[in-house]
């Protein structure tokens, strides 16, 4: 198992050189990102060539990535473009911590509610409860988070006041001006009240979906014969649901969750946007929209590492959990 | 052999299944007794009802579909159909334990087999876990299963059928329990394997003196093992006796085209075609008026198209459902 681990790792490298010529390549297709700059009469022909110099852009496309890849190993990730004056380094540093936090609540908090509403769910197939959850799980998903958000943010902030007439929660942004000083806890209350309506809108969505996938899970081992086998050696009905199924339900969901994992750090583009909270998902958007290639290209390729690390991450809990696989 | 005692007796049990389209009467009217440390075969055609039979014996059928509408099914004098789950749940596994057709799939994958014996062990038997290896080991030696401390720690897949099938047998009988029911336990199974499995299972039997329910529609097997037989067709019990007047004078037309269609190989010319039963299985959705062999039956009269006959005692310990019983 550890050389299997340590196999998986080695081979990850290729995988990621290709991962970063592919999101180098990709931003060398774009027509030149220089037009804007040239057909603007008040800027100086040599200032521009002077930056095409700086920026590498006069080099052949091949010479600048070897620019460009060794910038990154080295932790020089170029000039942001979209932030004149920062780095891309900079701007990714942070925005990072602050989708990690919000995107990492998220993911727990809807784990931890979806897979037992699930599990519920199938186990009290076709009941009162079972169909409240279906109804509330498609409704989650299907409800679209910018819309969800609104209304969110409608209800809470608009509609709902606090007695010093300031709204129930705040609309957006990360946290309250001027606390920056206060003591910890004050800070770190400040700070969750802004986290409530993003962090809701985006656990009901993916609660919606996985509370789906484990019910299905769920089911189609509670048919198995050897959850029959359980019971008629006299398990108690929990243990025969925690024990004998649930282990056997949960393969699947490895899978899902694990593939979904590397959102934490790219973030929810809209919902992002909607709160104004200055994330990743944002900041990708932006970033291409502005056309700040440097800012881009890296977390495009962060994006990707993050899919292969977490794919590994998931065959090795597969092995862990079903001890029919085994890698050698 | 008059004054054995009692172990189970079932009263004119009926468990129908309710699905979308329309009532099954998997079983109605299933009457079987079994005494102390003794051997009865229950056979018929598939779907005559003979899996639920003994699935409704452990309380195992799933409500919905499934219902035990009306019967008694004593247990040393106790109706099993009136304890309460948690009961019946004790009961389970300890003093009543079932085998199943499937070796493949009646173990849960995720645990190794040493695991699943000592569960069913401690479950019962106020013992810590080293004891509970310990009788594991105990067990897995007795039912023939080679290097046993060796087995404990191996997973189900590791194992072939009949390897899983011993294990089953370790599981069910490591409680000693008083009723064993083996459900098709050897189906599966090689005819090699099916007949170790069977020595084993009589070996066992005379061992430790438990009584033996076994559900088949093989009369090979029963011929083997049981004393009594009872002979089963669309959810009734249409001919109980000790095994040697099953099969010398069977009195039930159908029992009678059972043993016929039975190949020999000394008697009968082989190029003569192997009698068969005319027509199919009743479709349980439509059963006929009358007794349910009558459209296959060749006594068949009016009387039996009108109005279904009662299990009544012809001779001293030979039950037949019919009005046309054939005479020797």
């Amino acid at each position: 198992m550890r050389d299997y681990i340590i196999r998986r790792i080695l081979g990850m490298i290729p995988l990621i050189l290709i991962v970063m010529i592919v999101s180098f390549g990709i931003f060398s297709l774009v027509p030149n990102p220089f037009a804007a700059l040239t057909e603007n009469p008040r800027i100086k022909r040599a200032d521009v060539e002077r930056l095409k110099h700086a920026w590498g852009f006069d080099l052949p496309w091949h010479l600048r990535f070897f620019r460009w890849f060794g910038g990154v190993v080295r932790g020089d990730w170029g000039p942001s473009l979209l932030f004149p004056g920062s780095t891309a380094r900079e701007v990714i540093g942070r925005a990072l911590p602050i989708t990690m936090r919000v995107m990492g609540l998220e993911f727990l908090l809807a784990l931890i509610i979806a897979l037992p509403i699930g599990i519920l769910s199938a186990v009290k197939q076709y009941s009162i409860t079972d169909y409240i959850v279906t109804v509330i799980s498609f409704f989650g998903m299907s409800m679209p988070t910018f819309w969800f958000g609104l209304l969110m943010m409608m209800f809470f902030s608009v509609l709902l006041k606090r007695p010093s007439g300031m709204p129930l929660l705040p609309a957006g942004g990360l946290m309250t001006p001027g606390l920056e000083d206060a003591p910890f806890f004050v800070k770190f209350g400040d700070r969750l009240q802004y986290l409530v309506m993003p962090v809701a809108v985006l656990a009901f969505n993916s609660i919606g979906g996985w509370t789906r996938y484990m019910r299905t899970s769920m089911l189609e081992v509670i048919r198995q014969d050897y959850i029959r086998t359980a019971r008629a050696k006299g398990v108690p009905e929990r243990f025969v649901i925690n024990r004998h199924a649930l282990r056997n339900a949960l393969i699947p969901i490895v899978t899902l969750v694990a593939l979904s994992a590397p959102i934490v750090v790219g973030g929810a583009a809209i919902t992002e946007t909607i709160f104004t909270i200055p994330g990743m998902g944002s900041l990708i958007i932006q970033a291409q929209i502005k056309a700040d290639y440097p800012t881009a290209m890296i977390a495009l390729m962060l994006s990707s590492i993050l899919v292969i690390v977490f794919n590994l991450v998931a065959d090795i809990v597969y092995a862990w959990i079903d001890p029919r696989i085994k890698y050698s | 052999m008059e004054n054995r005692e009692v172990l189970v007796d079932v009263k004119n049990l009926r468990t129908f299944f309710y699905t979308e389209d329309g009532v099954v009467p998997a079983v109605d009217g299933i009457d079987l007794t079994i005494h102390r440390g003794e051997v009865v075969g229950l056979v018929g055609e598939s779907g005559c009802g003979k899996s639920v039979a003994s699935l409704s014996i452990m309380r195992l059928i799933a409500n919905p579909p499934g219902k035990i509408l009306s019967g008694e099914i004593f247990f040393h004098g106790e109706d099993l159909l009136k304890k309460s789950d948690e009961e019946m749940r004790l009961i389970r596994g300890d003093k009543i334990s079932m085998i199943f057709q499937e070796p493949m799939t009646s173990l849960n994958p995720v645990f190794t087999i040493g695991d699943q014996i000592s569960e069913a062990i401690t479950l019962h038997q106020k013992i810590d876990a080293a004891e509970a290896k310990k009788r594991t080991i105990e067990m897995l030696r007795l039912v023939g299963i080679p290097e046993p401390e060796r087995r404990f720690s191996q997973y189900p897949h590791e194992m072939s059928g009949g390897m899983r099938q011993r294990v089953m047998i370790a599981m069910a009988l490591s409680s000693n329990p008083e009723l064993l029911i083996s459900d098709e336990a050897t189906t599966a199974l090689d005819v090699t394997i099916q007949a170790q499995i069977l020595d084993l299972m009589r070996g066992l039997q005379k061992k430790l003196g438990m009584a033996i329910l076994i559900i088949t529609h093989n009369l090979a097997v029963v011929a083997e093992m049981a004393e009594f037989i009872a002979i089963a067709y669309s959810g009734k019990i249409v001919e109980n006796a000790s095994a040697r007047e099953i099969f010398k004078t069977p009195r039930h037309p159908y029992t009678h085209g059972l043993l016929q269609s039975i190949p020999r190989f000394t008697e009968r010319k082989t190029t003569e075609p192997l009698p068969a039963i005319e027509g199919m299985v009743p479709s349980p959705y439509h059963m006929p008026k009358g007794c349910s062999f009558n459209p296959r039956c060749p006594f068949a009269t009016e009387r039996c198209r009108e109005e279904a006959p009662e299990l009544e005692e012809l001779s001293p310990g030979h039950l037949v459902r019919c009005y046309h019983p054939i005479e020797y």
